[in-house]
C-alpha cells in the first residue's frame, strides 16, 4: 500500500510541475501586454518603460522561468502586477469565497440528486419519475451562465427574491459577527450556489437512479426480499453506502469542474472568488497571478484525485491490485 | 415572417417527424434498434436533432431576413418578438430567429468536428496505451492526468490568447484538444479488458501486427463506449462554445453562433431577455436530444445485455 | 435516516425555526442614528480599484475614492474652467498669490490635518511633487507637471510653485494633477515599491472622509471626518460596491441594492431606471469622446503609408460615408452628441458651428471611384488593381458601446462598397497592437481631464507619436496651431486658433470623431444637494445631503 502511496504522490508532484511549466510559457508566448492602466486613459511611454523594467518582462522567458522557480522554491509567490499587493496574499481572500460556493454546489448537488435519484427509482416509469427525469435532462444540458443569468433576472430583479451579487450586504454584515450575517452569507449564497449546484444534481441524480434499479435486480436483493425485509429499506441502505463511495469520487473529479464552471457564475453573481480573480488575471496578462492560481487549481485537483483514490482503496482492496500501472 | 418561410418551417418539422419514423422502422429489424426505440425520450431526441439539423441545412427557406442584416437600427433596435420577427430583434435590430437558424450551422459544426477531433485523439491514446501497457500506457496515463489536472477554461483562455483572434478550424482544433482526456480513460479501459479475449490472441499468434490488431479486432469490440462518448461529447462542444464566445473568445462577429448570440444578448438581459432566453434554449434542447440519444445508444449497444442474449 | 430527514414536514419546520431566529436577531438592531449627519450610501461601481495611491493609478474609481480621501492645493470650479486661477476654489491652500511671472505662492490653511493628527504642512506638498516626478514612481501624471521646474517649502505653511515658462493654464497644472500626500508616512518606503506598499491598500489622508476598511472584490468603505475644517460631510458614510459588469451594477441600482452610480451608458438602462420610483437621474456633461482612427501607416510596418488609408481623400470619403447622428440615436439614444472633432462636451474649445464633412453616401461612392476604387468584379466590393477595398477594425471586447459601433459601422461600409471585418480583442492585446500600429482601423475612446492642452497633443500631434498618437497622424500645421493655442495669454485669442486646428483636422479625417456620450448618473431621490462636477462626479459628495425627514434603514445604522 505504502509504494503505491510513494508512486502516486511521485506522480502527482510531477504532474503540478509540468502543468506549471506549461502555463508559465503558455502565458510568456501569448500576445498582450500587462496593462498599464484603464483602456480610456492615455499611457506615457516612459511610464510603460518603466514599469516592464519593474516587472522584469524585459528578460527573455527562460530567464524568468528561472527565477520563477527559485522564488517559488522559497515559498514566495511574487508579486500581482494588477494588483500591487502579493500573490499569495490576494488568493488568501479569495480562495476561502471560491471554497464556500463549490462546497455549497457539492451539498446541493449531494443532497438533492441523491434524493431525486432514490425517489425516482423508487417510483419508476411512473408520472413522477418521468416528469422529474425530464427537468433533471433539462438542467443538466442548460449552459450553465445561461441558467445563472435567468435565475439572477428572475429571483432577483424581477421578484427580489434573493440579492442581485455580491457575498454580503456591505452596509450591515461587512463581516460575519452575528446570526443576521451568518444568514445574510447564506442567502447570498443561495443563486449562485444553486445554479452551479442544480446542473450537478441534475447528474447525480440521472446516475443514482440508473445505478438504483441496477441493483434492484441483484441477487442478493431478491435473496433480502425473500427473507422477509422491507424492500424499500434493504435498498435504501445498500444505495447509501454505494452513494457515499460514489460522492468520494465526485468530490474528488469535481472540483476541476467547479473550478471552471465557477469562472462563468462567479462573473455573473459578482462572487469574489478565485476562479474570477484568475480569469481577470490572464485578460490583463497579470503572469505571477495566473500562474499561483494555475498552480493552486493544479494541486487542488491532483490532491483531489489523490484522496479520492485513497479512499476508494481504503473501501476497496480489489481495487489496489488491479491498478498495475 | 414570409409565408414561405413558415411553409418551409412547416415542411422542416414533418422532414423530422418522417426522419425519426423512418429510423423506427429499420432499426426494428435489429434487437439493438428496438431496444433504442423502447427509450421514452430516444424518439424525441432524434427528433429534435433532425430538425435543427433540417433548419441548419435549410436556412436560407426556413428564415425571411439575413442573419447579418441590420433592419432599421432605431425603431427596430431590440423588439419583442412579433408577426414579422418571429423571435423578436438583437440590439442591432438583426431578426434573432435568422440568428438562430444560422448560427446553427456553425455552432453544430464546432459541436460536431470538435467532438470528432476530441474523439480520434481519445480513442487512439487510449487503444494504444491499453494495447501496449506497461511504460506506453503509463507515459500516456500521466499525461491524460497531466491533461486532466490542467483547469481547462484557464488553458483555453490562455491558448487562445496565443492566437488573438481565433479562425474557426483553430477553435475547433484547440476545444478538441483539450476535451479528450476522458475519452482516452474510457477506451484504455475497454481495450485493456478486450485484449484478453481469444481471438485477440489469435490474431497476434498468426503475425497480425500490433497497429493491424488494434483497429481490426479490438476497436470494434470496443466500439459502444466510444459511440456512446462521441454523442454525449458533441453536447460538452456545444457549451464550451457557448461559454467561450460568452467570454468574448469565441466565434467572431458578425457571424451568428448560439453561444455568440447569447453573448450579444447578455448586457440587455434585463430590457430584452428574449435575445438571451432563445438561443439558450436552443443549445438546451439540442444537448438534451443528444443526451437522450446518448443514454438510449448505451442501452442499445450495452454488451452485457448483448452478451444475454446471445447465450 | 437521509430520507427521514427529508420529509417534507419536517423540513418545514426546520426552515421556519430558522426564519424565527433571522427575524429575532434581526430585531435587535438599535434605534440608530438620527439628525443631519446620518446617511450611508452605497456606490455601485464597475471595477475595482487597484491601488489607492494618487500618484500611481488611473483607475476610475480608484479615482473617485481618493477625490474624498486626498486633498488638492486648490478645486476646479464648476464650470471647468482651466484657464487663469479666477474659477477656483480653495481647498488644502487657503489663498495664494503671483510672486514674478514664474512663481506661484500657496499659503496653506492651518487647520488642514491628517488623519493622524499631523499638521499637513509645505514640505508635503514638496515631497509629493517630488514623489509624482520621480521616474522610480512611475506616474502617469508625471507628463502633466513637465513645466513645472520646482515646487519648495518656504516655511511650513507656504509652498512656492516655479514653473518653467509662462502659458495661461499655469495655475491649473499646479493644483489639479497632484493631490498631497502625507510625506510623514511616505518617505520611508523606497519609491520603486510605492505601488507594493500597504499605504496603497490602507490610506492615511486630509479629506473630507476616511478610510475604514478595503474588502478586496466586494466593497471600500469610509466614513466621514467629523473635525474637517472645512466643513463636517452630512453624509456618515459612503461604500462602494464593486460589480465585474455594468448589468449587475445597474440591476443593484433599480432593484434598491445600491444608491446610484455615475454613468449608466445604455438608454436600456437608463430606461429601466427611469421606471424605479425612489430613483433620479442627473444628466451632466460627459468627459470622454470616441472615434474610429484610421492607421496612416501600413498595418505592423510604420515606414510605410497604410494601401487604402494613406489616401486622404479616400478617408475624407469614409469618413462621409458614416451617418454619426443615426449611429448615436441608435447606441445612446438622446444621450450622447456628435463631437465636432476630437474633443468631449467637457472641453471648452467645443463648437458645433465647426467644419466637419457632412453625412453624403453620393459623395463618398464618388469620391472613391475617382480614387480608383471600383466594383470591377461585381462582388459588391470595390477593388483597386487587384486589392479589395477591405479593412480590419480592433476593438477591445471590454467596452460594449465601442463593440456595438463596430458591428453598426460594417454595415454602413459595407453600402458604399468597403468590407470590413471586426477584431474583437482583449484589451491587453488592444493596447499592445495599438502601440506597435499593427492594426488597420481602430475604434478607440478617451477620458478626458478638463484641459484640451494636454489630451490634444498627446493623442494627434507629433509629439505623442511614441504615446497615444497610435495612427500617426503628422500634420506640421495641425501641431503649429495646437502649440500657438495652448500658450495663447487668454480663451479669447486661443479660440479662434483651436478653432482653425480642428478644421484642419476634421479636413484631414485621420478619424472619424463618433461620439461625445453625456453620463447620466442616477441616484436615490432622498439625497438632495446632488451637484456633480463633469470631470469628476465625487469631487462635492462632502455637500451633499439627505434630510432626517427622508432617512430610511440604512442610513439609521450606527457602526
Amino acid at each position: 500500500m505504502t509504494a503505491w502511496l510513494v508512486r502516486r504522490v511521485a506522480a502527482s508532484v510531477a504532474i503540478v510541475f509540468a502543468v506549471v511549466t506549461l502555463t508559465f510559457f503558455l502565458l510568456a508566448a501569448a500576445p498582450g501586454e500587462p496593462l498599464l492602466g484603464p483602456d480610456e486613459r492615455q499611457v506615457d511611454p516612459h511610464v510603460r518603460a518603466e514599469l516592464i523594467r519593474q516587472w522584469g518582462l524585459d528578460e527573455a522567458p527562460p530567464v524568468r522561468y528561472v527565477r520563477y522557480l527559485r522564488q517559488l522554491a522559497r515559498g514566495n509567490l511574487g508579486l500581482s502586477f494588477s494588483l500591487h499587493r502579493p500573490v499569495a496574499d490576494a488568493l488568501a481572500e479569495a480562495i476561502p469565497n471560491t471554497l464556500l460556493l463549490a462546497g455549497a454546489a457539492l451539498l446541493i448537488d449531494f443532497l438533492i440528486g441523491l434524493g431525486l435519484g432514490i425517489y425516482q427509482a423508487l417510483r419508476v416509469h411512473r408520472l413522477p419519475d418521468v416528469v422529474l427525469g425530464n427537468v433533471t435532462l433539462f438542467l443538466y444540458s442548460v449552459p450553465t451562465f445561461w441558467l445563472g443569468l435567468i435565475l439572477l433576472l428572475v429571483f432577483g430583479a424581477w421578484l427580489r427574491w434573493f440579492p442581485v451579487g455580491g457575498m454580503s450586504d456591505p452596509i450591515l454584515c461587512p463581516s460575519v459577527s452575528s446570526v443576521y450575517c451568518t444568514l445574510d452569507r447564506l442567502w447570498h449564497l443561495v443563486l449562485p450556489a444553486l445554479t452551479l449546484g442544480l446542473v450537478g444534481a441534475a447528474g447525480t441524480a440521472r446516475f443514482q437512479r440508473a445505478a438504483m434499479l441496477e441493483v434492484a435486480g441483484q441477487d442478493y436483493i431478491r435473496t433480502a426480499r425473500a427473507k422477509g425485509a422491507s424492500e424499500r429499506r434493504v435498498l435504501l441502505r445498500h444505495q447509501l453506502r454505494n452513494a457515499l463511495l460514489s460522492f468520494i469520487t465526485l468530490f474528488g473529479l469535481a472540483f476541476p469542474f467547479l473550478l471552471t464552471g465557477a469562472v462563468l457564475i462567479e462573473t455573473i453573481f459578482a462572487w469574489p472568488g478565485m476562479g474570477r480573480l484568475a480569469t481577470d488575471a490572464i485578460l490583463r496578462r497579470d503572469a505571477p497571478l495566473v500562474n499561483a492560481a494555475v498552480l493552486l487549481a493544479s494541486v487542488l485537483v491532483v490532491a483531489g484525485n489523490l484522496l479520492a483514490d485513497v479512499l476508494v482503496a481504503a473501501a476497496d482492496p480489489r481495487i489496489r491490485v488491479r491498478d498495475t500501472t | 415572417m414570409t409565408l414561405t418561410a413558415w411553409f418551409a418551417l412547416l415542411i422542416t418539422l414533418g422532414l423530422a417527424a418522417w426522419t425519426v419514423g423512418a429510423l423506427r422502422r429499420r432499426s426494428a429489424r435489429h434487437e439493438a434498434g428496438r431496444r433504442f426505440f423502447r427509450h421514452p425520450t430516444a424518439a424525441w431526441g432524434i427528433g429534435v436533432l433532425a430538425f435543427f439539423v433540417i433548419v441548419a441545412v435549410a436556412a436560407p427557406w426556413v428564415t425571411s431576413f439575413d442573419p447579418r442584416e441590420q433592419l432599421d437600427i432605431i425603431q427596430l433596435k431590440s423588439q419583442p418578438p412579433s408577426w414579422s420577427n418571429v423571435l423578436g430583434t438583437d440590439v442591432y435590430s438583426r431578426d434573432l430567429w435568422s440568428r438562430i437558424a444560422f448560427g446553427a450551422r456553425i455552432s453544430l459544426s464546432v459541436g460536431a468536428l470538435g467532438m470528432l477531433v476530441a474523439i480520434t485523439l481519445g480513442t487512439l491514446v487510449g487503444a494504444v496505451a491499453g494495447y501496449y501497457r506497461r511504460w506506453v500506457d503509463a507515459v500516456l496515463m500521466r499525461g491524460v492526468d497531466v491533461g486532466l489536472a490542467l483547469p481547462r477554461i484557464f488553458v483555453l483562455l490562455i491558448a487562445i490568447a496565443l492566437f488573438g483572434q481565433l479562425p474557426l478550424a483553430v477553435l475547433v482544433l484547440v476545444i478538441g484538444l483539450t476535451s479528450w482526456f476522458g475519452t482516452s480513460r474510457l477506451v484504455r479501459a475497454e481495450v485493456l479488458s478486450v485484449r484478453e479475449r481469444d481471438y485477440v490472441a489469435a490474431a497476434r499468434a498468426a503475425g497480425a501486427g500490433g497497429a493491424r490488431v488494434i483497429f481490426r479486432h479490438v476497436l470494434p469490440n470496443a466500439a459502444a463506449p466510444i459511440i456512446v462518448s462521441a454523442a454525449l461529447s458533441i453536447g460538452n462542444v456545444l457549451l464550451l462554445e457557448a461559454a467561450l464566445s460568452f467570454l468574448g473568445i469565441g466565434v467572431r462577429p458578425p457571424a451568428p453562433s448560439w453561444g455568440n448570440v447569447i453573448a450579444d444578448g447578455a448586457p440587455y438581459l434585463a430590457t430584452a431577455p428574449w435575445t438571451t432566453l432563445f438561443p439558450g434554449l436552443a443549445i438546451a434542447l439540442v444537448v438534451m436530444a443528444l443526451n437522450a440519444v446518448g443514454d438510449a445508444l448505451r442501452d442499445a449497444l450495452d454488451p452485457r445485455q448483448q452478451a444475454k442474449e446471445s447465450t | 435516516m437521509l430520507s427521514a430527514m427529508l420529509r417534507p414536514r419536517r423540513l418545514v419546520v426546520v426552515v421556519a425555526a430558522l426564519g424565527l431566529v433571522g427575524a429575532a436577531t434581526a430585531c435587535q438592531r438599535s434605534a440608530g442614528c438620527t439628525g443631519a449627519y446620518c446617511g450611508t450610501l452605497v456606490f455601485a461601481a464597475v471595477g475595482e480599484p487597484d491601488i489607492l495611491l494618487p500618484p500611481s493609478t488611473q483607475q476610475v474609481a480608484a479615482r473617485d475614492i481618493e477625490e474624498q480621501l486626498f486633498l488638492k492645493l486648490a478645486d476646479i470650479g464648476l464650470t471647468t474652467n482651466t484657464i487663469g486661477d479666477e474659477d477656483f476654489q480653495p481647498l488644502l491652500a487657503e489663498r495664494w498669490e503671483w510672486d514674478g511671472p514664474l512663481t506661484l505662492v500657496f499659503h496653506l490653511d492651518a487647520r488642514a490635518r491628517w488623519q493622524d493628527g499631523q499638521p499637513v504642512t509645505a514640505s508635503d506638498v514638496a515631497f509629493t511633487f517630488d514623489a509624482y516626478t520621480d521616474s522610480a514612481v512611475a506616474s502617469p501624471y508625471r507628463a502633466n507637471l513637465r513645466r513645472v521646474a520646482s515646487v519648495k517649502a518656504r516655511d511650513p505653511q507656504t509652498a512656492v510653485f516655479r514653473f518653467r515658462e509662462r502659458y495661461p493654464e499655469m495655475f491649473y497644472d499646479a493644483v489639479y494633477h497632484m493631490r498631497v500626500l502625507p510625506a510623514h508616512l511616505l518617505r520611508g518606503v523606497p519609491r520603486d515599491q510605492w505601488k507594493t506598499a500597504p499605504f496603497g491598500r490602507q490610506p492615511v489622508g486630509d479629506g473630507p472622509y476616511r478610510f475604514v476598511a478595503w474588502r478586496a472584490g466586494q466593497t471600500i468603505e469610509l466614513v466621514a471626518d467629523s473635525t474637517f475644517f472645512l466643513g463636517r460631510p452630512a453624509i456618515r458614510r459612503l461604500i462602494w460596491r464593486f460589480s465585474p459588469d455594468l448589468q449587475v451594477a445597474a440591476t443593484q441600482v433599480a432593484a434598491d441594492q445600491a444608491d446610484g452610480r455615475e454613468a449608466l451608458y445604455t438608454p436600456e438602462n437608463i430606461a429601466r431606471v427611469r421606471a424605479a420610483p425612489q430613483l433620479t437621474l442627473y444628466p451632466y456633461r460627459g468627459n470622454a469622446y470616441g472615434y474610429l482612427g484610421f492607421n496612416l501607416a501600413a498595418n505592423g510596418d510604420t515606414t510605410q503609408p497604410h494601401p487604402i488609408f494613406g489616401d486622404r481623400e479616400v478617408r475624407r470619403a469614409l469618413t462621409m460615408a458614416v451617418d454619426r447622428a443615426r449611429l448615436i440615436k441608435s447606441v445612446f439614444g438622446d444621450f450622447a452628441k456628435v463631437p465636432p472633432g476630437p474633443m468631449s462636451q467637457l472641453w471648452w474649445i467645443w463648437d458645433p458651428e465647426v467644419r466637419q464633412l457632412p453625412y453624403d453616401t453620393v459623395q463618398a461612392r464618388r469620391l472613391l471611384a475617382a480614387r480608383g476604387w471600383r466594383d470591377s468584379d461585381g462582388d459588391g466590393i470595390r477593388d483597386r488593381a487587384g486589392e479589395r477595398l477591405a479593412f480590419h477594425i480592433l476593438v477591445p471586447s471590454t467596452s460594449q458601446t465601442r463593440k456595438q459601433y463596430a458591428q453598426l459601422l460594417q454595415e454602413q461600409f459595407r453600402a458604399v462598397g468597403a468590407q470590413v471585418e471586426i477584431d474583437e480583442v482583449e484589451q491587453s492585446v488592444q493596447s499592445e497592437r495599438a502601440a506597435a500600429g499593427k492594426f488597420d482601423a481602430i475604434l478607440q475612446a478617451w477620458n478626458n481631464d478638463p484641459s484640451p492642452s494636454s489630451g490634444v497633443p498627446q493623442v494627434w500631434s507629433h509629439a505623442g507619436f511614441r504615446g497615444s498618437n497610435f495612427l500617426r497622424y503628422d500634420s506640421p500645421v495641425f501641431d503649429t496651431l495646437v502649440s500657438r493655442a495652448t500658450r495663447a495669454a487668454s480663451s479669447k485669442q486661443a479660440r479662434p486658433l483651436w478653432r482653425a486646428a480642428v478644421e484642419t483636422i476634421n479636413a484631414d479625417a485621420p478619424a472619424i470623431f463618433l461620439f461625445a456620450p453625456d453620463n447620466v448618473a442616477v441616484f436615490h431621490s432622498r439625497v438632495v444637494d446632488v451637484r456633480l462636477r463633469p470631470d469628476s462626479w465625487a469631487a462635492l459628495l462632502r455637500t451633499w445631503r439627505i434630510p432626517p425627514d427622508r432617512l430610511i434603514d440604512r442610513d439609521r445604522v450606527e457602526r
